[in-house]
């Protein structure tokens, strides 16, 4: 059912508005943008400060019969101020013969590569910085860039275990960015656009109708398959159990993060959350309705809270994969990923583009 | 070298086997002109062989005689001359044991290796070198194994000066970070430290690794980073009371009552005490717990290392070992180094209330089935698990024989052996329970061991709790009656061994009439077992090293000692 391309109103748009500015000039749009910008990244560091450094903890905790932090502040939250003292208060260790300027870079560049994906989320509420037409396929395009991070860390910071899990890193994302994308594919031809808002809408419609409550049309009840096959991409697109491979720590230490300490550790601490939330972001707007609630007519809570209620989801299913199941072997991942993941997402988008075109 | 075993003749036509043992006048026709000597040690005979013979002589007893397992080497310094004996037994029959005493004079201890025919024999004769200082000829690759390359003496020598300090500068140092291509500079591999500080060697180990891309090329242990010179310390101390504590500290993972037997068996036999009935039902008992205490420990770490950070599994092994820590503790007062028995007896008997403790323990057994089910459900049922560990890891029997390897690790390549059952000790034999072997040869085979031995071990324990419950109260005699002071006659020779959590453990003891033995040596299964880790890994995935290595469940504070 495809749908027309939506001309939503952008957050700067709104933002515009609201203070009377009317039509915005080329300084305006950009001062506001960097305040909208702003507004999204404080907010994407408040969920990882919380969900990281605590939330993971106790999540872990359920799953392993322990208690976990419980000392700092209430249920043990203060620890979030306490982690983020004792990490941006430790010595960066620069080691030596690392290459520098690439070795510097690399954790921008990770984090960066996950932050500029969150700019054409629409995460409800009105809130989306852009939304341009190809929004789909820029998502991904910026996902990517953590890729070269991810080998510029591994190459540069002199370390056999660093580069070990560089290269696994490139090579996992390779086997798996393939199918991600094809299953993501599908999702467009059922949408007919590659705008964010525009996937969104197409799933606001009711799929089936309960008396008055019908359960809408997200592409994770009108194709499963897709759904799941996403899942399980994006799980080693974010180096999640089974996936967990380029870090893998028993098997090289930390992989590519090896040699990084303090800020810089932090950083690629940071990149790898914001990973699994944009991870989780995509997932949410293109699977699950985007910032809308499953049920028609129950539009209790703002789109803005369906919102991180789905991100979350995502992310403790990925803490939940972490705790419950055993790593596969490199050469079995790839496996996997070339000749199980990709078959199958090349027979879901046929199938799909084959039903579409039939119905439609 | 040859690692192929040769045509085993049928148990029936191997020389010296009779009705009730060995017959050694047939062993030493057999080894004829080799022999220049014998001795009796009071668990075997030993035949004294020139030092130029030692691998026809094993090779000999080997092939035609059925000793397929060098237990042990051990080496000693006498005023007169170096000496290294080979401890002998068989696979299929533990009891049947023989020594080989190798003499070798004092200004040049040089013997030939062993080898050529035990594999095993290489890193005892490296030790044996390092501690004592015997060069072995033929040997493969004689350097230090357990000391720094550049120690200065051998220090369970005579005329070793401990006051003398050793300073060796940084820079005689192998240097870790150096590069090292092992196969040439122009080489596609890559060498890579494992190691001694990585969050999968299980305590200080050290993998000297070469990769070529992900796959293992050639791996090498380096051990000795927690050498305690428990031996040396053993020697210095009395047989009644202050040898007892260390064998707690060898393997420390719990299983410290199944170490503390090894001593206790070798110094009673020794010193021939009896021990009453109702302290080996004890000693059997409490043993047992720590088996199930370092299995459960095993399992855990060996999920650990093929599942990924903290999971399910670690932390539920550990509450469950928990259970069983606290009635150890109960029971010795200890959670860690219990230092419960004592030579002739325990040190107390069943803490107060009884029916308390009794009721404690078979609430665990009672519960264990349930938890054992959880373990299956989430390792060796999970599809993933099984993709990683079956077939990975492979030890044929052949080369675990070969390489000494013993305990689950041995089982878990088919070898029927346990010396709980084949040279019963304690009160193993009065009960009914099985030895589990697994035909897999492989990281699943290990682990599913372990498992199954953890119900056996239930089992066991649950029927000394029987046996405690009804024993009469005038009868419950802990503590056998043991001389003050302990002096066996002088040159009185012994190797006993036990079956610890890791495999036979064994120690060799010779008195010189005093109070503390004159030398006190140590086989300990996890530097036989440990020895195994290359032959299982080469040509495998780094992540299967690790696996296998977590299967092969070592313990550095017993490699090293």
């Amino acid at each position: 059912m495809p749908v027309d391309p939506v001309v939503a109103q952008t957050t700067v748009e709104t933002l515009g508005s609201l203070l009377g500015l009317g039509e915005l000039s080329p300084l305006e749009d950009f001062v506001l943008s960097f305040v909208v910008a702003g507004g999204i990244v404080t907010f994407l560091l408040t969920l990882v400060a919380v969900s990281g450094i605590w939330g993971k903890r106790k999540i872990t905790a359920a799953f392993t019969d322990r208690i976990a932090v419980n000392r700092i502040g209430p249920f043990g939250l203060l620890i979030i101020v306490a982690d983020a003292v004792r990490l941006l208060s430790k010595e960066l260790i620069i080691p030596e013969g690392v290459d520098r300027p690439a070795w510097d870079i690399a954790p921008f560049v990770m984090v960066a590569s996950a932050l500029l994906g969150f700019a054409v989320i629409p995460m409800g509420s009105g809130i989306q910085l852009a939304d341009p037409e190809v929004g789909l396929a820029y998502v991904f395009a910026v996902a990517s860039i953590a890729s070269v991070g991810l080998i510029m860390a591994g190459y540069s910071s002199n370390n056999k275990y660093s580069l070990l899990g560089g290269l696994r890193a490139v090579a996992q994302n390779l086997a798996y960015e393939i199918p991600l994308i094809l299953t993501a594919a599908s999702v467009v031809i059922f949408a007919g656009t590659l705008q964010m808002s525009g996937i969104v809408e197409a799933q606001r419609a009711a799929l089936v109708d309960l008396g008055g409550f019908g359960i809408k049309s997200w592409y994770a009840f009108v194709n499963p398959f897709a759904f799941l096959l996403f899942m399980a991409a994006n799980l080693a697109e974010v180096g999640r159990n089974p996936f967990d491979i380029p870090e893998a720590p028993t098997e090289i230490v930390a992989g590519w993060q090896t040699e990084y300490s303090s800020v810089y550790f932090v950083l690629a601490y940071l990149s790898e959350f914001i990973h699994i939330f944009l991870g989780g972001a995509i997932i949410t707007t293109i699977f699950l309705g985007g910032p809308t609630s499953p049920i028609v007519g129950l539009e209790i809570l703002p789109g803005f809270v369906w919102f991180v209620i789905k991100i979350l989801a995502v992310y403790l299913f990925t803490q939940w994969m972490r705790s419950a199941i055993p790593r596969v072997r490199i050469d079995q991942l790839i496996e996997i990923g070339w000749k199980g993941m990709l078959v199958l997402s090349f027979a879901n988008l046929l199938l799909t583009a084959v039903i579409v075109g039939l119905i439609a | 070298m040859s690692l192929e075993r040769p045509e085993r003749p049928e148990s029936g036509d191997l020389v010296g086997v009779t009705e009730d043992g060995i017959d050694y006048e047939a062993l030493e026709e057999l080894l004829g002109d080799l022999v220049i000597g014998r001795e009796s040690h009071v668990n075997a005979e030993a035949f004294v062989v020139r030092p130029d013979e030692v691998a026809t002589a094993l090779g000999t007893l080997r092939n035609e005689a059925g000793f397929d397992h060098l237990s042990c080497v051990t080496a000693q310094e006498y005023e007169d001359r170096f000496e290294s004996i080979y401890h002998l037994r068989k696979y299929d029959e533990a009891t049947h044991e023989v020594g080989l005493v190798v003499p070798t004079s004092k200004d040049d201890p040089r013997s030939q290796s062993g080898n050529s025919v035990f594999r095993t024999a290489d890193w005892h004769e490296r030790e044996a070198y390092d501690l004592v200082g015997i060069q072995y000829d033929e040997h493969p690759d004689l350097r230090r194994i357990l000391l720094p390359e550049t120690w200065q003496g051998h220090p369970l020598g005579l005329d070793y000066n401990p006051e003398k300090p050793q300073i060796v500068t940084l820079r005689e140092h192998a240097n870790p970070l150096q590069e090292d291509h092992r196969r040439g500079e122009n080489s596609d591999t890559m060498f890579v430290n494992i190691g001694p500080h990585h969050p999968a060697t299980h305590g200080v180990l050290h993998l000297k690794t070469t990769l070529d891309g992900e796959q293992v090329a050639d791996v090498e242990p380096d051990i000795g980073y927690l050498h305690r010179c428990e031996e040396q310390m053993c020697q210095q101390s009395t047989y009644r009371h202050q040898i007892m504590p260390y064998p707690d500290r060898w393997d420390y993972i719990s299983a410290g009552i199944l170490n503390e037997w090894a001593y206790a068996r070798a110094a009673e036999d020794m010193a021939d005490i009896e021990v009453p009935e109702y302290a080996q039902v004890i000693r059997t008992m409490s043993a047992e717990l720590c088996r199930i205490a370092a299995h459960l420990l095993a399992v855990g770490t060996f999920a650990l290392d093929v599942y990924g950070d903290f999971t399910a599994i670690f932390m539920y092994s550990t509450r469950d070992r928990e259970v069983v820590q606290n009635i150890l503790e109960d029971l010795t007062g200890q959670r860690l180094m219990f230092n419960y028995l004592r030579l002739g007896g325990v040190a107390w008997d069943l803490p107060e209330p009884r029916e308390e403790f009794f009721e404690k323990t078979r609430d665990f057994l009672d519960e264990l089935p349930g938890r054992l089910e959880e373990y299956h459900d989430m390792i060796t049922s999970n599809e993933i698990f099984q993709m990683r560990c079956v077939n990975t890891g492979v030890l044929s029997p052949e080369k675990a024989r070969s390489y000494g390897a013993t305990g689950p690790v041995a089982r878990g390549s088919g070898i029927d052996y346990d010396l709980r059952r084949d040279d019963p000790y304690g009160y193993y034999d009065e009960l009914d329970w099985d030895v589990i072997t697994e035909d897999g040869c492989d990281n699943y085979s290990r682990v599913l061991v372990r498992m199954r031995e953890v119900e056996e071990s239930a089992k066991i324990i649950e029927q000394c709790v029987n046996l405690l419950e009804d024993w009469p109260e005038e009868e419950r005699t802990i503590q056998a009656n043991v001389p003050r002071t302990l002096k066996p006659d002088p040159d009185t020779e012994i190797y006993r061994s036990v079956e610890a959590a890791k495999g036979e453990l064994g120690i060799y003891m010779r008195s010189d009439g005093t109070d503390k033995p004159a030398r006190f040596k140590i086989r300990s299964p996890c530097f036989s077992n440990l020895q195994t880790l290359p032959e299982m890994s080469e040509g495998e995935y780094v992540p299967d090293l690790i696996a296998s290595l977590g299967s092969l469940d070592i313990v550095l504070g017993e490699v090293d000692r």
